[in-house]
C-alpha cells in the first residue's frame, strides 16, 4: 500500500499537470484557494473534476473533431462516411470480415461444393432412371467361367466371432483376425501374429490377397497360412503367379528355354516364383477364392473379403474376377470398375450405396443383416482406409510401410493392429 | 466328336522342293530359336494377298459364289472357331480370342447373332510354325448334322515375314477357311514392337493392323470357353475391352436392335414390327 507522503505528492503531480493546462488558472476563479480544491478531492464525486478541457484547450486541436470542423465544406455524409472509414475499429473489422468472407469462399470451393457435387453424383450413379438412361450397368453380363479359378467360398460359421464354450464349460472369446497385403513379408507377419497374440485354437486368419511376390520370402508366408489353416482371397499376384504356374504345366516348362526370343520379359520375377512354388502350395493358393463370403457379424452386416473391391449392387457370383482384383475407381455412369487411378474410387459408390441400402433396411426385418462390409487390400498407396462399410488394409508393408491387421473380437468389436515394415523395394 | 482327321495336304511341296535345289538356304528355314530376321528389311509393302470376294467382304471367293442365309451364318461360324481352336489345340499353338469375339465372349461365351467374323491371335513365333508345317494343310472334321463333314484349309499370307504397317494390304496373316461355304477367320500375329521397345516400352507390342498391346495386358492367357469349347483370352480382357469399345459396350443391354435376355443370357433379335398393327 502507498503510504500517505506519496498520494500526498501525486496530488501534487495532478494540480501540477492541471496548472500546465492553463485550466486551473480558471477554475480558480471560482474556488479561490487551492487547498479548499485540495480537501475536496478526498471528499467529492468524481464528477466534480471534469473539465472537458478538450473543448477548449488548443492543445487537442490536431484531434479529427477539430479536423471536421476545418473541412466543413464536403457534405455531412461524407464526413460520416470519413469518419467511420478512419475510425481504427473499423479498419480492425473489415479485416477481420474480409478473412471470415474469404475462408467462406475457400470452404465453399474446395470442401463444401466438391462435397455436394460428389454427393449429387453418387446419388446419380445410382438412380435407377440413370441405368435406363445409359443402357444398363456393369454386371448383367453372362459371367465367363474360368479354369482353375474359384470365384465365391463362403466360410465356414463356426470360425465366426463367438464366446464358445470348451468342454471344461469356460468361455473361449473367438476372433477373426483380417491381414492386408503381406507380399512375402513373412518376419513382420510373424510380429503381427504376436502383436495380436494370435491363438491358433481360438482364432482364424483371413489374408486379403497378394500375400505372395515382391518380398523376401513368398514360400515362408505360405507355409505360414497353411499351417494355421487360414482362409485367403486371390489377389492379382496370386492370379499372374497361379496362371504362369499352370501355363508352364500344361506345355512344359522346359520350352520357356527360348531365352531373350520369348515374348515375355517383364515377369521373370512371376516366372521365377510360379516355378519355385511346390504342388501343395500352388494347390493351396488355387483354393483362395477372388470372394470369399465370411458371413454375419454383428454390427457389420454381412462381412465379404475381396482383394480389390466389389462393384456394389452386383451379386457376388456375378462379379467379374479380374475387377475385382484389381479395380481402383468405377466409371459413375456404367459402374464399370477400372484399374486406373484417375476417377472416383470405387469405395465412395459402394458406401453410398450401402447407406441407401440402410435408409430402405433399417425399419425392416431384415434390419443391419441386409448391409454388407467389404474388406479388401491391393491399394497400398492409400495406406489404412476405414470406411463404414469398406475396409481397406493394404498399407504397403513391402515399400517399408506397415503391415495390418483387422481383429474381429468375439462381439463384434473392431480392433486395427499394426507392425512396422523393412523396405524390400530397392531389393 | 470334335476330333481332327487332319487330312494333310502339301500343297506346296514340290514347288518348294525346286526352289530348295538352286538356291542357298533361306535363312527363316535354318533358323532355330531366332523367331525372325534381323537383317534390315526394305521391303515394306506388298501386293495384296488375300481378297474379298465380290459380293460380300467375309467370304472367300475362291470357295463360295453367294452369302449363306441368315439363320446358317452363326452354326457355320460356330463350326469355324470350334474346328480351329481344335486344330491349333492339336498342333500345340497358342491362340486366343480377341476384338467383337472377345467382346461377344464377354456377354455369355457365343457369337453375337448379328456377327459374321471372328478375330483370332496368335504370336509371331507360331506364325513362323505354323508358315513353316501347316500352310495350305486341310482338315476334315465329321460335324454332327452335317452329312459329309467339312473341310477346313489353314492358309498363311506369305507377305506375313514384313513387319511393317505401312503394310497395310497385308494387315490379316492367315486364314482358316471353311471351304464349304467360304467363310474364314482372321487370323492376326502379335508381334514385338522394336521401335516401342527402344523407346522404353519393354513390353511393346503389335500387329500389322495397327493395334497394339502390352505383353502384360495378354499373358499369361486364361482359360475360359466359348461356343462350348476351351478357349484362350487375353489377362486383361476387362480393361482391353473396355480400351476398344468404351464402357458401354459391356454394359448397355441393347444393341443393334436386339435385346440381351437377363433370363435367358441370350441376345433377343429385333422385334418384327407387323405392318398392320
Amino acid at each position: 500500500m502507498a503510504t500517505y507522503p506519496d498520494s500526498e505528492s501525486q496530488s501534487f503531480d495532478l494540480s501540477d499537470d492541471t496548472s500546465d493546462d492553463g485550466m486551473y488558472l480558471s477554475s480558480s476563479h471560482h474556488k479561490p484557494a487551492a487547498p479548499s480544491y485540495k480537501l475536496s478531492r478526498f471528499t467529492g464525486p468524481l464528477i466534480d473534476y471534469v473539465r472537458n478541457e478538450w473543448q477548449t484547450n488548443a492543445k487537442y486541436a490536431h484531434l479529427p473533431s477539430t479536423g471536421d470542423r476545418r473541412r466543413s465544406e464536403s457534405p455531412r455524409w461524407i464526413q460520416m462516411i470519413m469518419s467511420i472509414v478512419t475510425a481504427p475499429r473499423f479498419r480492425r473489422y473489415v479485416l477481420v470480415y474480409m478473412s471470415l468472407f474469404l475462408a467462406a469462399v475457400l470452404g465453399w470451393t474446395f470442401l463444401l461444393s466438391p462435397q455436394l457435387q460428389e454427393h449429387a453424383s453418387l446419388l446419380r450413379a445410382l438412380d435407377p432412371q440413370v441405368k435406363q438412361e445409359v443402357g444398363g450397368w456393369f454386371g448383367t453380363n453372362a459371367l465367363p467361367s474360368f479354369d482353375d479359378i474359384v470365384q465365391l467360398r463362403t466360410l465356414d460359421p463356426a470360425l465366426l466371432p463367438s464366446h464358445a464354450v470348451d468342454q471344461t464349460g469356460e468361455a473361449i472369446p473367438r476372433r477373426l483376425i483380417v491381414i492386408g497385403d503381406v507380399h512375402g513379408c513373412k518376419v513382420e507377419l510373424e510380429k503381427l501374429l504376436e502383436e495380436v497374440t494370435f491363438n491358433h485354437d481360438h482364432d482364424h486368419l483371413i489374408f486379403t490377397g497378394d500375400m505372395i511376390n515382391k518380398g523376401p520370402d513368398s514360400l515362408g508366408v505360405v507355409d505360414i497360412a497353411q499351417q494355421y489353416g487360414a482362409s485367403c482371397v486371390r489377389g492379382n499376384h496370386e492370379d499372374r503367379v497361379l496362371l504362369l504356374r499352370h501355363d508352364m504345366m500344361a506345355t512344359n516348362v522346359t520350352r520357356a528355354d527360348t531365352g531373350d526370343e520369348h515374348f515375355l520379359e517383364q515377369d521373370t520375377r512371376e516366372r521365377q516364383l510360379a516355378k519355385d512354388l511346390n504342388d501343395d502350395q500352388a494347390k493351396w493358393l488355387d483354393t483362395c477364392p477372388v470372394i470369399l463370403d465370411v458371413g454375419q457379424i454383428k454390427n457389420m452386416g454381412q462381412v465379404v473379403v475381396a482383394h480389390a473391391g466389389l462393384v456394389p449392387g452386383v451379386e457376388l457370383e456375378k462379379q467379374d474376377p479380374y475387377s475385382v482384383m484389381n479395380m481402383h475407381t468405377i466409371d459413375l455412369d456404367t459402374h464399370v470398375p477400372s484399374s486406373s487411378r484417375k476417377g472416383t474410387k470405387w469405395t465412395k459408390l459402394f458406401n453410398k450405396h450401402q447407406s441407401l441400402v440402410y435408409s430402405t433396411v433399417k425399419s425392416g426385418p431384415e434390419g443391419i443383416t441386409a448391409l454388407q462390409t467389404v474388406i479388401y487390400g491391393h491399394d497400398a498407396k492409400s495406406s489404412l482406409t476405414l470406411k463404414p462399410y469398406t475396409k481397406g488394409l493394404d498399407s504397403g508393408c513391402v515399400k517399408g510401410g506397415k503391415l495390418t491387421a483387422m481383429v474381429i473380437e468375439a462381439d463384434g468389436e473392431q480392433k486395427i493392429v499394426q507392425v512396422k515394415c523393412n523396405d524390400y523395394s530397392g531389393k | 466328336m470334335w476330333m481332327s482327321n487332319s487330312l494333310l495336304v502339301f500343297l506346296g511341296l514340290f514347288s518348294a522342293g525346286l526352289v530348295a535345289a538352286d538356291a542357298n538356304p533361306d535363312f527363316m528355314s535354318v533358323r532355330d530359336t531366332v523367331a525372325k530376321e534381323y537383317r534390315n528389311q526394305e521391303v515394306e509393302t506388298a501386293e495384296k494377298y488375300f481378297h474379298e470376294s465380290s459380293f460380300h467382304y467375309h467370304y472367300d471367293g475362291r470357295f463360295a459364289t453367294e452369302v449363306l442365309p441368315e439363320e446358317e451364318t452363326i452354326p457355320h461360324l460356330s463350326a469355324l472357331i470350334r474346328t480351329y481352336l481344335s486344330t491349333m489345340k492339336d498342333i500345340g499353338v497358342e491362340t486366343w480370342i480377341m476384338h467383337g469375339t472377345l467382346l461377344s465372349w464377354w456377354w455369355n461365351q457365343k457369337i453375337f447373332p448379328w456377327d459374321n467374323d471372328i478375330d483370332v491371335q496368335i504370336s509371331e513365333p507360331s506364325m513362323h510354325f505354323l508358315d513353316e508345317y501347316y500352310n495350305m494343310t486341310e482338315h476334315h472334321f465329321d460335324i454332327p448334322g452335317v452329312e459329309g463333314g467339312r473341310t477346313f484349309q489353314l492358309e498363311i499370307n506369305p507377305n506375313y515375314v514384313i513387319r511393317s504397317t505401312k503394310d497395310k494390304l497385308n494387315v490379316i496373316d492367315a486364314r482358316w477357311i471353311d471351304t464349304s461355304s467360304g467363310l474364314f477367320i482372321d487370323i492376326t500375329a502379335v508381334r514385338k514392337d522394336d521401335e516401342k521397345r527402344e523407346h522404353g516400352q519393354p513390353g511393346a507390342l503389335m500387329c500389322k493392323d495397327g493395334h497394339r498391346f502390352d505383353e502384360l495386358d495378354i499373358f499369361p492367357l486364361r482359360n475360359s470357353h466359348f461356343e462350348d469349347f476351351p478357349v484362350k483370352v487375353p489377362y486383361e480382357y476387362t480393361k482391353l475391352l473396355q480400351e476398344e469399345y468404351g464402357s458401354t459396350a459391356i454394359t448397355a443391354t441393347s444393341f443393334k436392335g436386339h435385346e440381351f435376355n437377363e433370363e435367358t443370357l441370350l441376345w433377343d433379335g429385333p422385334k418384327l414390327v407387323h405392318p398392320f398393327y
